[in-house]
């Protein structure tokens, strides 16, 4: 009777010395996330490039120019300058792929339509949303629509269907 | 007893039992507590250290803004690295497959930290790094788009900060805590021992009252303090000793009553009897002139009174024993003569067979030896057989009478009660030639005789051929007058 209960008495000792034991110092944690990302405004035109497959945001400077939807598009279609190729990023956008008319509001929907001027069926999908990204900040700028608004791709040989910018 | 029921016995004592309970219970209130708010201190601490360091980043991060060009540049990611590096840690800032660390030091990041920043939130994490606890915090750099909705640019900073500093504060509190239990500990010890002499001196001094009134001293008492269950066993216990007390004295007195009132008959009876006996000696001298019946008569009474007489001079010397008056009159005395003596007065000389080496000399009382001698050889006459042989040894310190007889010796029944008064070893026999208190007597005469704290004994048993053997020590005390050849 006095074993069992001297037993049990020193089992519990035993277990709050270990806890007391091994609970001391700054034990390791799990991951503790916060708040969302750090985030702060850019100065210079936003383009779309593609890195590893990825829309990767690219920002050049403009010394001061506000570009217009246009002239995004055209810096665009020129492709990657020298340090951006040496960083991996790439466009699948054809070169000389420019708009033909400014941006307009899509005539029956939300949203903005681009008309190119060459053919934008053939467009990779990765091409097309280079595009529809570029587009839907450059117009957000002028506050005629949010980043997310559908964007339209028409060309010569006919339009593509309306899609947002995939990057949220 | 052995010595682990010796141990166990000592373990279960009251002394350890309330010492191990206030231990346990100081220890454990101890540990509880400081456990408690040790766990909760740190917490706060590493909280708030956490806390701190996020804040701090976030700060310095926003300084990095308005973003003028992406990508960056190498030589812009180590810049932007080596800022945000100071004395408490030092930065990781990636690119896609760019990388500027602050400092030379192994890869800190973990993957699941680089999942959770990948989400697009501000993550942490305490990781140990050699044995020393390393806090880190990464975020992802995210460009506002026009119309507020951020973007990731792509650029994640990781911030790595030692957390020794905090180490070492918890480890303080730890100490303390430590240092608390066993400060604990000790008081409890303390306390337990303070409590348990309060507890146990009361118990104490009840044992040593009841070994002292099993011991005999019935005036033992306790001193009756407080009120509590101990106080209770106390005032039971002097109540208990009282009564004993008291019914002991009234037995002790009742007694005394019963032998002073033996001793007073007793005395009584002396008076009457010697006139009896002047008469019976007179009618004894007449018994063979008077005519038949009248003549048995006349010699039966004045053989009863003889006895009568008898047992009243044994019941006075009894009684003398019994009120410890009995006084030894000692003188130098020849025992071999003295014996020869005893069995020449009584006739018995002829019958004896006597081995008494002469020249024994010791100081006793001659008449009480007489006495014993008398005692012990009539009873062999009366209960044993003849032969009875009476043997006399001398050793230093003690003088040993033997006295044997070839009878059928004592029952071992008889043995123990051989010496109380009015014993009837035959208990057929109701009425023995003796007055029943002869032997009882010789052994309170025997006993008399003391001297330097040996005391006289006579001791009954069986001789290894049968018959019983009577054996009368009693202390030898020589005299130089004695050793000088018995001239005196």
């Amino acid at each position: 009777m006095t074993g069992r209960r001297a037993a049990r008495a020193s089992l519990a000792g035993g277990l709050l010395f270990a806890l007391l034991a091994t609970g001391c110092g700054v034990r390791p944690s799990d991951v503790i996330t916060g708040r969302s990302a750090t985030s702060g405004p850019a100065v210079g035109v936003g383009l779309y490039l593609l890195s590893h497959g990825q829309l990767a945001l690219v920002i050049r400077e403009t010394k001061g120019i506000t570009a217009s939807p246009e002239q995004t598009l055209g810096m665009l279609a020129a492709g990657p300058d020298d340090s951006e190729r040496s960083q991996g990023l790439v466009s699948e956008v054809p070169v000389g792929l420019v708009p033909a008319t400014p941006v307009t509001a899509t005539a029956d929907g939300p949203g903005v339509t681009v008309t190119m001027t060459g053919a934008v069926l053939p467009l990779s999908a990765a091409a097309a949303d280079q595009i529809i990204c570029t587009v839907a900040t450059a117009v957000t700028l002028t506050g005629q629509v949010d980043s997310f608004a559908p964007v339209t791709i028409a060309g010569p040989d006919g339009v593509r269907a309306p899609r947002s910018c995939p990057i949220k | 007893m052995t010595p682990w029921r010796w141990a166990s016995g000592r373990a279960s004592g009251l002394r350890v039992r309330l010492l191990l309970a206030f231990a346990l219970l100081g220890v454990t209130t101890t540990a509880v507590v400081a456990s408690g708010s040790y766990f909760q201190a740190r917490t706060v601490i590493l909280q708030q250290a956490q806390d701190a360091a996020v804040a701090s980043l976030t700060d310095q991060l926003t300084k990095v803004y308005p973003v003028r060009r992406l990508p960056p540049s190498q030589e812009e990611l180590d810049t932007l690295a080596h800022r945000l590096s100071d004395r408490e840690g030092y930065a990781v800032v990636l690119y896609r497959d760019m990388r500027a660390q602050g400092a030379q030091l192994p890869e800190p990041l973990t993957p699941e930290l680089r999942r959770a920043v990948g989400d697009g939130v501000i993550a942490w994490q305490r990781v140990s790094r050699d044995g020393e606890p390393v806090l880190l915090i990464g975020t992802q750099l995210q460009i506002d788009r026009p119309d507020g909705t951020p973007v990731p640019s792509g650029l994640e900073v990781y911030s790595v900060r030692s957390l020794a500093s905090e180490q070492q504060s918890i480890d303080r509190l730890a100490t303390l805590a430590w240092l608390t239990g066993g400060l604990s500990l000790v008081l409890a010890v303390l306390l337990a021992l303070l409590a348990a002499r309060g507890v146990l001196r009361p118990v104490r001094e009840l044992g040593r009252a009841a070994r002292q009134l099993g011991e005999g001293d019935l005036t033992t008492r306790l001193a009756v303090r407080g009120a509590d269950e101990l106080a209770d066993v106390a005032r039971t216990f002097n109540d208990t000793a009282g009564t004993l007390e008291r019914q002991v004295g009234e037995l002790r007195r009742m007694e005394a009553d019963a032998r002073r009132f033996v001793a007073d008959v007793s005395h009584e009876l002396r008076t009457p009897l010697a006139a009896m006996t002047a008469v019976t000696d007179v009618l004894d001298e007449e018994a063979d002139r008077l005519p038949g019946d009248a003549g048995r008569a006349a010699r039966l009474v004045s053989q009863e009174t003889q006895t009568l007489t008898q047992l009243v001079n044994d019941l006075i010397e009894v009684s003398r024993f019994d009120s410890g008056t009995a006084r030894l009159s000692l003188d130098d005395v020849d025992v071999a003569a003295a014996v020869t003596a005893t069995l020449r007065v009584r006739g018995w000389a002829d019958r004896v067979r006597a081995e008494l080496p002469s020249g024994v000399f010791a100081r006793l009382d001659p008449r009480r030896l007489d006495v014993i001698v008398a005692n012990l050889v009539g009873n062999a006459f009366r209960h044993g057989a003849e032969p009875v042989s009476v043997r006399l040894c001398a050793e230093p310190d003690w003088i040993t009478i033997e006295v044997r007889d070839q009878g059928p010796g004592l029952d071992p029944e008889v043995l123990p009660h051989v010496f109380d008064r009015f014993y009837k070893a035959d208990t057929a026999r109701t009425r023995s030639e003796g007055s029943g208190l002869g032997l009882a007597i010789a052994w309170e005469n025997a006993r008399l005789h003391q001297h330097a704290g040996q005391t006289g004994s006579l001791v009954a048993g069986n001789g290894p051929t049968g018959g019983a053997v009577f054996t009368l020590r009693l202390p030898r005390v020589v005299t130089d007058a004695a050793d000088a050849g018995g001239v005196r």
